[in-house]
């Protein structure tokens, strides 16, 4: 495989891991991170959603 | 929200649930890489009251007392659309029962297990349903021998070999 590729691709599973292993409260803010970003495309389709409250616990620095 | 997870604590050393445990995405985020979902899942035993069919009625009554407000099929605790299932079939029950008692920051909870939260994805069979499988399969450590009995009780093993051969 293409060392750059190779390169890529480990990152990206080193990534998928650490997210896996984020704190309990860390993972439901990486879950309202998430819920900001599609939440403004669903509402364009008429879909109605609640954005949760930011999580006080976690820190926002793991999620980088 | 563990504004949520006290009130729901406090409801069940009151009686108002009898357990609780956190089902549906979050309680599969809590094993897997998180991914976008808008409600909070929360699997009920409701108290048994004679003669009286279960509803959840009473719960809704005492979360409205404390301010919370009822939004279609969802209550909004302190910001946090929550949906509460309550146990309609064995598997359910189960689950419930043999849920991992887990901390969210200093806050006790329970989380159904990774192989009860399988099963129930299995029975329910919804195309994220599929989606999820696939995640888990990927990344969750199974108890096989545990996940292979609770198929096995809830007949689900045909639909687990469909499932796990795509």
């Amino acid at each position: 495989m293409n060392p750059e590729l190779e390169r890529i691709l480990a990152a990206k599973t080193a990534r998928r891991e650490r997210l896996r292993n984020l704190s309990f409260p860390d993972k439901v803010q990486a879950v309202i991170e998430l819920q900001k970003m599609v939440a403004p495309i669903l509402r364009t389709r008429n879909i109605q959603v609640e954005i949760w409250p930011d999580e006080p616990l976690a820190n926002k620095d793991n999620l980088i | 929200m563990e504004g949520v997870l006290k009130i729901l604590n406090e409801f069940e050393r009151e009686g108002k649930v009898s357990r609780y445990a956190i089902g549906g995405a979050i309680a599969a985020t809590f094993y897997i890489e998180p991914f976008v979902t808008f409600d909070l899942d929360v699997f009920v035993v409701l108290p048994q009251t004679q003669g009286v069919l279960l509803t959840l009625g009473p719960l809704y009554r005492a979360l409205e007392s404390k301010g919370c407000v009822a939004k279609g099929e969802y209550m909004n605790i302190e910001g946090t659309p929550v949906q509460f299932l309550p146990a309609h079939n064995p598997l359910i029950d189960e689950a419930l029962e043999e849920a991992s008692e887990v901390l969210y920051g200093e806050t006790p909870t329970r989380v159904l297990r990774p192989e009860h939260l399988l099963a129930i994805m299995i029975q329910t069979g919804r195309p994220k349903d599929r989606q999820r499988f696939a995640s888990f399969l990927e990344q969750v450590e199974l108890d096989a021998g545990s996940l292979q009995a609770i198929l096995e009780r809830h007949r689900l093993k045909d639909k687990w070999h469909e499932w796990s051969s795509q």
